[in-house]
């Protein structure tokens, strides 16, 4: 019996000395150099990595962009449209082991609604909550907001048209603890001591001088989409590709962002580890429509057939971006092969519309400026070798002289909302996946002032509409209204390169019906598997 | 020698409000401030109660006089980026890495500098010298995030030794510490080599070979020892100098060190953190350079301090 003992004690110590040693932990990079709370709801600008990971939504997307019941475990609609009702996860609580409630849903954004939200545009533009506008400017009180805890696990919001899409939009909508907050005000979401998780992961610790952070799972977690690896390192260093590529080299980081110089070589030594991932964004031309000489259908329809995409994306970006055939990324709901099939390479007849138009040859045209705005990341490496490569198409094709004026994200921003200059290239990324995100930027003045009665009557409908095929279908129609009156130009769709060590696996490392891999950290790091 | 330090300590507190001054101005003189310039700006009522919040909406020189007012008392103030903490605790967490490489970088690469220019000027024009003279020029000219990159492919992915970045663990401090210790290596070589062959011809080390001393002793004892007045003087800023240097090093390194609060104090306009950090290292300048010169006194006693100084 004593041997026995003796076996089991010996078995039983040897388990919990390899417990830390079977510990999986996967490094990567983190989003964000700037972090200064981990609430999203506080700020998604000066957000700390793992703001979004910490918490649940209401609402996810999986790597098919499938929207999934997260912290809801189902909705409703009212005959109106006008109200949504969720229905909270009975089992959910806090990582402290306090019940997470609708009150704590209502709170998040009735502070965000108070406090100077800086996403707060967001929960006007893609939510349309009742009163939203009023209470952020001040002229009404909060508890006008169409947001009310029905009961401890029933949310009812109040928009001011039916949106559709608000299960979509509620995807960005996380909790905040307000139990947590009654006791330490904002500063909750600031020191690992009083950040309280709803989520499939805890923060374990946080080095705010290089804003790395280390996440474990969360125990108290009973929802979908369950971790299973044991920690997440979300190193913010590594965001460099510079640093992050010597580092994956050497076996210390799993994966890895790579930069336009870096492809070849580690396509070459890792070919099978290379994963393409989408960007839902869309870099294209917009024109003023009202200034010659883009007051013309013909010349700016000219300019939509004189871009040869695939030669734009496949040599001079060197594949950090796909070519862009519509407004809608391919992959993002409502993306429409119908419409994407026609912006195809034709000098020929871009050619005769600029004749058509009274330039033949480029001849009489005005000398143009296009302006585009300094940034970083994706779009920083692919606007201005972009540029360069149709100042010499458009020179090549349809005679016209273009020039390139680089500006700060501030002035151009400003130039184009003033309408000082006659062309831009414009970029623009998604912020909730629905197609009305980005037919919204040209809807009724929208962001280039555009005003055209045919786009405007059909999205104004696709947003209220009820069924999801009319409304893909009325979109449809409103992107062919934008292509024949040649509103913008499409160009590319950035995708980020990544390397990602063998030893990671799981769903989260087997592409999706697009061939992408899913990029959105609150599918992939729970499915996610290390050996 | 006590009016001396005084005198130099007095210099210190004029050194530390100038700079300031100077540093609180040119902060706020470059346009925009900490709420201006995210992609989606905040409303003009939010950051007018943000900014009466953090008492940035007062007259210039009240918000300078409050800031030195608290420095005085000890209190630097609560970082517009960790608001949760304060200037000093965020300060706190960081600067044990960048001590532990930087102090070790200057020390190791010092004295291996110095070793290097003895042999080199001891054995002038031999092989020695002309592979000391190429790893000078190499260590200064070679930017610290060149030599930072190739260690890493060398000593981590090709070898495969050491770890290529990270914290923690000793072995993971020896890539960084080798990437600091390139530049006072190079600058104590040169240094010590054109120093030590200086001090060689000079006419009192004649007379001690004719009096029959060693080799040994002429050089550790005489040589070394006049040689090492001009070293002294760059070894303590040189240390300093790790707090900005560190910038490459860290990021190359993956270290949450000071390094990186250099840079986003300044693009996030924190303004309590660039103030601590620029004052911080005044500080430490200026104390490096006094405490320089009195050991600078000390080694050379024909050097006197104070209303004899020569």
């Amino acid at each position: 019996m004593n041997l026995l003992l003796k076996l089991a004690g010996s078995v039983a110590l040897a388990a919990s000395l390899m417990v830390p040693a079977l510990a999986q932990t996967v490094t990567v990079p983190g989003q964000s150099t700037t972090a200064t709370y981990m609430d999203y709801m506080k700020t998604v600008y000066a957000r700390a990595a793992g703001s979004d990971m910490i918490q649940i939504g209401l609402t996810a997307f999986d790597k098919d962009f499938n929207l999934t019941p997260i912290a809801a475990e189902s909705w409703s609609q009212s005959a109106d449209g006008l109200t949504w009702t969720f229905k909270i996860r009975p089992e959910l609580n806090w990582s402290d082991g306090e019940p997470l409630t609708a009150e704590d849903f209502v709170f998040a954004l009735q502070h965000a609604a108070t406090t100077g939200y800086d996403f707060a545009w967001y929960w006007s533009f893609a939510g349309g909550i009742k009163n939203w506008d009023d209470v952020t400017a001040g002229k009404a009180d909060v508890s006008t907001l169409g947001l009310k805890a029905v009961d401890d696990k029933t949310l009812e919001v109040t928009t001011t048209a039916p949106k559709p899409y608000l299960p979509s939009v509620v995807s960005l909508w996380y909790p905040v603890p307000k139990h947590q907050f009654d006791k330490y005000g904002e500063e909750w979401s600031t020191n690992v001591e009083t950040i309280v998780s709803s989520g499939p992961w805890v923060v374990k610790e946080w080095v705010k001088s290089n804003n790395t952070v280390t996440l474990a799972k969360n125990p108290e977690y009973q929802g979908p989409w369950k971790p299973e690896i044991d920690e997440v390192v979300l190193d913010s260093s590594l965001g460099l590709p510079e640093v992050g590529v010597p580092a994956f080299l050497a076996g210390d980081v799993d994966m890895t962002s790579l930069n336009t110089g870096q492809v070849a070589m580690m396509r070459q030594r890792f070919a099978d580890q290379i994963h393409t991932n989408p960007v839902f964004a869309t870099q294209y031309i917009s024109f003023d429509l009202e200034k010659a000489p883009f007051d013309n259908t013909d010349v700016r329809r000219a300019f939509y057939y004189a871009i040869n995409r695939d030669e734009l994306t496949s040599t001079v970006l060197k594949d950090i971006a796909i070519p862009a055939h519509s407004i809608l990324p391919p992959g993002f709901p409502g993306y429409s092969e119908n419409v994407a099939k026609q912006a195809v390479f034709d000098p020929e007849k871009a050619k005769e519309l600029l004749a058509k138009a009274g330039y033949p040859n480029g001849e009489g045209f005005p000398s143009i400026e296009i302006w585009f705005r300094e940034e970083g990341g994706y779009n920083g490496a692919i606007l201005p070798p972009m540029a360069q490569y149709l100042q010499s198409q458009f020179k090549q094709i349809l005679g016209v002289t273009m020039n390139i004026k680089v500006m700060p994200g501030k002035d151009w921003m400003e130039g184009m909302l003033a309408r000082k200059n006659n062309i831009y290239l414009a970029p623009y990324e998604y912020d909730y996946l629905d197609p009305s995100n980005f037919y919204g930027l040209f809807y009724n003045g929208g962001r280039h002032t555009y005003h055209i009665a045919a786009y405007d009557e059909l999205v104004k409908q696709a947003d209220s509409a009820s069924s999801w095929d009319e409304r893909v279908n009325l979109y449809e129609q409103a992107e062919q209204v934008m292509i024949d009156q040649g509103l913008i130009v499409p160009l590319t769709h950035p995708v980020t390169m990544n390397v990602v060590s063998d030893k990671l696996g799981g769903d989260a490392m087997t592409p999706n019906k697009q061939g992408f891999y899913p990029n959105w950290s609150g599918y992939v790091y729970t499915h996610l598997t290390k050996n | 020698m006590i009016v001396y330090l005084i005198k130099r300590l007095l210099s210190v507190a004029v050194t530390f409000f100038i700079v300031s001054l100077v540093i609180f101005l040119m902060m706020h003189a470059v346009p925009g401030g900490p709420f201006t310039e995210k992609d989606m700006p905040l409303s003009e009522a939010v950051k007018a109660a943000l900014n009466a919040r953090l008492g940035l909406d007062k007259p210039l020189w009240v918000q300078y006089v409050n800031y030195m007012a608290g420095v005085l008392q000890g209190n630097w103030g609560v970082p517009y980026q960790s608001p949760g903490e304060t200037v000093i605790s965020l300060l706190q967490q960081a600067w044990l890495p960048s001590l532990i490489l930087g102090g070790s970088g200057v020390i190791i690469g010092a004295a291996l500098g110095i070793l290097i220019g003895m042999a080199a000027a001891l054995k002038r024009n031999s092989w020695i010298d002309y592979l000391a003279s190429t790893l000078s020029v190499l260590g200064l000219t070679i930017p610290v995030f060149v030599i930072s990159m190739l260690l890493i492919l060398i000593f981590a992915v090709w070898l495969n030794w050491l770890p290529a970045s990270g914290w923690g663990k000793p072995e993971r401090w020896i890539l960084p510490i080798a990437a600091y210790a390139a530049i006072p290596l190079a600058t104590y070589a040169r240094y010590t080599r054109s120093a030590m062959l200086d001090t060689l011809n000079r006419p009192f080390v004649t007379a001690l070979r004719a009096k029959g001393l060693s080799e040994t002793r002429i050089i550790f004892q005489h040589v070394l020892r006049n040689s090492a007045i001009p070293m002294v003087t760059v070894f303590l800023p040189m240390f300093m100098g790790t707090a900005t240097g560190s910038i490459f090093v860290e990021a190359m390194f993956r270290i949450p060190g000071l390094g990186s609060y250099f840079v986003s104090s300044i693009t996030n306009r924190d303004y309590p953190l660039e103030m601590a950090l620029v004052l911080m290292f005044t500080i430490g300048i200026c104390f490096a350079y006094l405490i320089s010169d009195l050991v600078y006194a000390w080694l050379n006693p024909r050097i006197r301090l104070g209303d004899d100084a020569q």
